[in-house]
């Protein structure tokens, strides 16, 4: 526990997976350690998450609790596992320095910032959830705070790939790494079209940041998509009032029309 | 004491802007006083000892949880964005800006009870009260504001977590604050610590009664 702790800080730090080490394209960092952090950070979100269930006037169960702790993590993971083929090739099309077990583990380093930042978002979901009966409010205070830590996850994997993209000779141009607001920012609108682009790159030639920049582009929108609607397939995290524990749903619908349909409700009936 | 106040008001000497360990004690301490000294002024409302005692002990409370809840993630965005090594000096901003606040709110405990003795009824008290909370709040950012200039001006990336610290601890103290209500104590109600639906969501309330259902 006190290692996984350790191994936590020192990832957050950026020490787990230094500059030097993504220029020179190599992680040193073991995969099961960050698998490891991942785990731990995702289970005690879970938890927070599930307390709502275990609330509930009706149908009240620890054992949403339970789940979460083994789904949240899972969500991340298998999100990773229908990803990464994708985000692979994505990136060796444009000339990545990473290969595929390098590559593996970088996609692993940001999951885990993103899992721990959401587990320091815990106390203020258990708060939340202490005292709120309205299943909509707690939908859209868990989208936003899976929203803004995958966006901060976002800008480290952006800073991290634009190391890897470096050309040893013209480090000057990212001398000043903008702060990671400002990386995630541009990325909301127009990412649909870089997807269909990289085919027509010549890998290498050109300037380093375009590179990373394609590559994370399509990695954001392809890992996006995944993600949310892996989301939507893994549900229930939370546990609406009124039904029965489960581990899963029935597959319909779209994490889209969830999150729609819980604004509606919130601002509608309730 | 009065010394001590001095010097945190002006950000002086233990209180400086500055890394190094917070004076969690003297913190701690004001913290506690000051704001029972308005927390006595809103319950005495009604003239009733309990409430003023309940209302004494929960802002304190309040000033307290809603920092607490809304640190773990402030550390992590902060050692997330490289910026750990100013984690120090950072959360001596914001524990010193929480403790400008209940100073603030104290010295408002004259002015809390001119108004309730001027007559003020329990609708008016209760929107003058959050006045003063939201006044008290923006002196606070001036102390919090004092410890950031330094840590922006050496690296910009601090405005993130600043941000974030806003944000989040706004949300967090309203929902806190409706649910250690009542504060002043509608007069036709008992006193009481917590209202029976002291549990219940205050943007779930504000919604319905934005739209009228």
């Amino acid at each position: 526990m006190m290692n996984v702790w350790r191994a936590a800080d020192e990832l957050l730090r950026g020490r787990l997976v230094s500059t030097e080490q993504l220029r020179a394209g190599r992680l040193e960092v073991r995969g099961a350690t960050l698998v490891t952090i991942g785990a731990v950070g995702g289970a005690v979100y879970g938890v927070a998450m599930g307390m709502f269930a275990a609330l509930r006037p009706q149908h009240a169960t620890a054992l949403q609790m339970l789940a979460n702790m083994a789904k949240v993590p899972l969500l991340f993971l298998l999100t990773l596992i229908v990803a990464f083929p994708s985000l692979y090739t994505f990136s060796a099309l444009s000339g990545s320095k990473l290969h595929f077990v390098e590559t593996l583990k970088l996609l692993l380093v940001a999951i885990a910032v993103n899992l721990v930042l959401l587990a320091s978002f815990a106390p203020v979901t258990a708060f939340f959830t202490l005292s709120t009966t309205s299943y909509s409010f707690m939908v859209l205070l868990n989208t936003a705070f899976f929203a803004l830590s995958g966006a901060v996850s976002l800008g480290v994997l952006s800073r991290a790939l634009r190391a890897v993209f470096e050309q040893p000779a013209e480090s000057t141009a990212s001398a000043a790494s903008p702060s990671v607001a400002s990386s995630v920012a541009p990325s909301a609108p127009p990412n649909a079209a870089p997807v269909a682009s990289p085919r027509s790159e010549q890998p290498a030639k050109k300037p380093s940041d375009t590179g990373s920049r394609r590559v994370f582009r399509a990695w954001l929108v392809i890992y996006a998509l995944v993600g949310s609607q892996m989301a939507w397939i893994l549900r229930p995290f939370i546990g609406a009032d009124g039904l029965e524990f489960a581990l899963f749903r029935p597959r319909e619908g779209s994490f889209f029309r969830g999150v729609i349909d819980a604004i509606a409700r919130f601002f509608g009936s309730a | 004491m009065n010394a001590a106040v001095d010097r945190l008001l002006r950000s002086e000497r233990e209180f400086a802007v500055g890394a190094g360990a917070s004076p969690l004690v003297a913190l701690a301490w004001t913290v506690a006083l000051a704001g029972a000294v308005h927390g006595l002024a809103l319950g005495s409302y009604a003239l009733r000892g309990e409430q003023a005692l309940y209302s004494a002990l929960k802002i304190p409370l309040l000033l307290a949880v809603s920092t607490a809840l809304c640190i773990p993630s402030f550390f992590v965005l902060n050692t997330i964005l490289g910026l750990r090594s100013d984690f120090s000096a950072a959360l001596r901003g914001i524990l010193c800006s929480q403790a400008v606040v209940a100073v603030v709110l104290a010295s408002f405990a004259p002015i809390v009870l001119f108004l309730f003795a001027s007559g003020l009824n329990y609708r008016s008290s209760l929107a003058a009260s959050g006045v003063l909370f939201f006044a008290a709040s923006m002196a606070g950012q001036r102390t919090l504001a004092r410890h950031y200039r330094p840590l922006i001006a050496a690296n910009p990336r601090h405005r993130a977590p600043r941000a974030l610290w806003l944000l989040l601890y706004w949300f967090v103290t309203i929902q806190l604050a409706w649910v250690l209500r009542p504060f002043i104590g509608a007069p036709d109600l008992p006193p009481s610590f917590f209202r029976e639906d002291a549990w219940t969501n205050a943007y779930v309330g504000i919604a319905n009664s934005i739209l009228g259902s």
